[in-house]
């Protein structure tokens, strides 16, 4: 039986989805809606889909079976606890929330909801990662000492430049380098301790920077790098070293394609670099998300793995705050 | 002609000075001194000099100067020993494996008149030069925070016995980053935190960790200073990198990555080749520059001291599992 989605958000990260939902077979992309409804007619013409005219609309719609949230963090919670409400499964975009209690809430009302809900922490789906992980549990690397990590490109702008107000978005520690701390955690375990420098709330327009140590229960020691610093592009790199063996891997090196054009005029071009797979990583999740549905079973991400990321998240966000390690 | 000694070959660092030695112009190796006979007499071969079989007996000569590469916790009286006979010192990093120690060997030295450079020679690494400049001349604006690594191999030997090296990893290798830190930056560290274990080899002494660091403008940076590369399989002993991040740019340093790969069959792995310019030169020229000139040590005992106290900071605050505040009482 095909599923039924409504996608809210008609941002960057919309698109992406709606192009995943697409390739879905036993999904179809029934519509969307975003508040700014230039934005969604835009949207819905480009993607010739049907735009809803409010979120209500959207959820009354009985043949919706599935809500894919893709919006500023702050927002989740009143989008998720109005689709429990209507029994909508959800896919909700990372960071789960703004804070713990939010999302406690929002975990408990679609348990209670009785609805399927997956948080998009999507880079339990990148095949390097996902490579990376099989080694690390085939004991290739023997026992793990220290992991590095880093993420990051040019600051990001968006709707109302949302990503800029730290009380909104919680800088690139909580929105972004939460994928690799969830990553981590999903390797190693649960942090016991984490201490964090970071350039939020220093009064820097458009800068984000964050160096974050986790200490694990199990003893691994991981450092994580965020940027949001970089003029362009977008880079992740990381190493993970154990007694047998050490593992590393750069995006930058990972280009088996790189397109140099010459400009106008015969110089001038630019070199573009691209590392194509069949699948996208958010498509995996998606379908996954769809499979859980339609067959119904528990998402490979719960939410209790979408608090516990968040947790390490504001854990490093009071570090910086303090001064302190933050013990979890 | 500037004549110096070398004081025991206990640290691998002494090859390469000794070759520089005898690759100079205006430098002599008058002779080496070890309390280990058989590698003194084999290195005085190697090199072409004369063995002695006392320390003393070498001070005795007349010689300028010595370059000390003993264990870390000889420092200290090798120091003593040289600069009591009035011979300028090169002394290996780490400085001293305490601040009290550390601090004798800056006073003795000047209470008899010497001078003591500290080696940190990747002030000298041509990539490192071209960073600071790059840097201070603002070109990256002003510099927010640092990501520094400086990872090895599992040295062995002596560099494992407390007692020896005053530590493991985070002795071995944080003082050469934080030098460059506060070399770019001029600028001191006021707080350290860190993470230390041992989690890579079976021995008694730390093996890696994550070092977080503050500087008095504000600039935070992090290092780690692991010996996490693998022994049999890593392409080259270890590395020296930081990612340097301004408010205009981000400068990414990585001092040894003017090589090739080399794929050995007799080796069964990959081995990096370093073609870029040699660094102990630079430290070993500047050295006997100082002596000739008779000028201030470029890099002093104090520098040494400083990046001894981020050492010694690191063990305090892993150990408490807070931040210790800089300087240390």
């Amino acid at each position: 039986m095909v599923k039924r989605v409504g996608l809210v958000g008609c941002g960057t990260m919309g698109g992406f989805h709606a192009n995943c939902l697409r390739q879905i077979p036993d999904c179809e992309l029934a519509g969307i809606y975003d508040i700014a409804e230039e934005k969604r007619n835009k949207f819905a013409n480009e993607l010739k889909v049907m735009p809803y005219g409010s979120y209500n609309e959207m959820l009354q719609d009985e043949g919706i079976d599935i809500i894919d949230i893709c919006l500023p963090t702050p927002l989740h919670k009143e989008y998720v606890l109005k689709a429990a409400e209507r029994k909508k499964n959800i896919f909700c975009e990372k960071p789960i929330a703004r804070n713990l209690e939010d999302g406690k809430m929002m975990v408990e009302s679609c348990k209670s909801a009785g609805v399927k809900f997956m948080v998009g922490h999507v880079l339990r789906y990148f095949y390097e990662y996902a490579k990376a992980k099989e080694v690390i549990d085939s004991g290739g690397l023997g026992k793990i000492g220290i992991v590095r990590a880093t993420r990051g490109g040019a600051f990001p702008h968006a709707s109302n430049e949302w990503y800029a107000d730290s009380q909104m978005s919680g800088g690139l520690v909580l929105d972004m380098i939460i994928h690799d701390f969830d990553f981590l955690r999903w390797c190693f375990g649960d942090v016991q301790r984490v201490y964090a420098k970071g350039m939020i709330n220093k009064g820097y327009k458009f800068i984000d920077y964050a160096l974050v140590t986790l200490r694990f229960k199990s003893g691994v020691i991981a450092h994580v790098e965020g940027t949001w610093a970089l003029p362009g592009g977008f880079r992740t790199r990381l190493e993970v070293a154990g007694s047998k063996g050490l593992l590393n891997f750069d995006s930058k090196d990972s280009m088996p394609i790189n397109i140099e054009v010459k400009g106008t005029g015969g110089g001038g071009g630019v070199a573009v670099p691209e590392s194509p797979l069949k699948e996208s990583p958010y498509l995996l999740e998606l379908r996954h998300f769809v499979d859980c549905v339609i067959n119904n079973k528990e998402p490979d991400i719960t939410g209790k793995d979408a608090l516990k990321a968040l947790e390490i998240s504001l854990a490093a966000l009071k570090s910086i705050e303090t001064g302190k390690p933050i013990v979890i | 002609m500037v004549k110096l000694g070398i004081m025991s070959f206990a640290h691998m660092h002494a090859y390469g000075y000794a070759e520089c030695m005898n690759r100079l112009d205006g430098v002599i190796l008058a002779g080496i001194a070890d309390d280990n006979t058989a590698r003194g007499r084999k290195m005085a071969r190697k090199f072409r000099t004369k063995f002695f079989n006392s320390y003393k007996a070498l001070l005795d000569e007349d010689i300028d100067g010595v370059i000390i590469t003993s264990e870390n916790s000889r420092h200290r009286e090798m120091v003593g020993m040289a600069a009591s006979r009035k011979k300028h010192i090169l002394c290996e990093k780490p400085l001293a494996i305490s601040i009290k120690d550390a601090q004798a060997m800056i006073d003795i030295c000047h209470a008899n008149g010497v001078k003591l450079q500290t080696a940190f020679p990747c002030r000298f690494a041509t990539p490192a030069i071209r960073a600071k400049s790059l840097i201070n001349e603002g070109r990256l604006g002003k510099v927010l925070a640092i990501n520094g690594t400086n990872h090895g191999k599992m040295p062995g030997g002596w560099f494992i016995d407390k007692k020896k090296a005053g530590g493991g990893a985070v002795m071995d290798h944080t003082v050469h980053v934080i030098d460059l830190m506060r070399w770019f930056l001029k600028q001191e560290v006021v707080e350290v935190y860190a993470e230390v274990d041992t989690r890579f080899h079976n021995i008694k002494t730390d093996d890696c960790g994550i070092l977080t660091m503050e500087f008095n403008d504000g600039t935070f940076a992090t290092l780690d200073p692991s010996w996490s590369r693998p022994a049999k399989s890593f392409p080259a002993w270890g590395d020296v990198t930081m990612e340097i991040v301004g408010i205009e740019g981000v400068l990414s340093l990585d001092i040894f990555n003017q090589k090739f790969s080399l794929f050995s069959e007799k080796e069964g792995k990959e081995n990096w080749v370093n073609w870029g310019d040699n660094m102990d030169n630079g430290l070993v020229e500047d050295f006997v520059n100082m002596i000739e000139e008779e000028r201030e040590p470029s890099i002093t005992g104090y520098d040494g001291l400083k990046a001894t106290e981020v050492t010694v900071a690191a063990y305090q605050s892993a150990k408490r599992k807070e931040p210790v505040r800089l300087p240390l009482e």
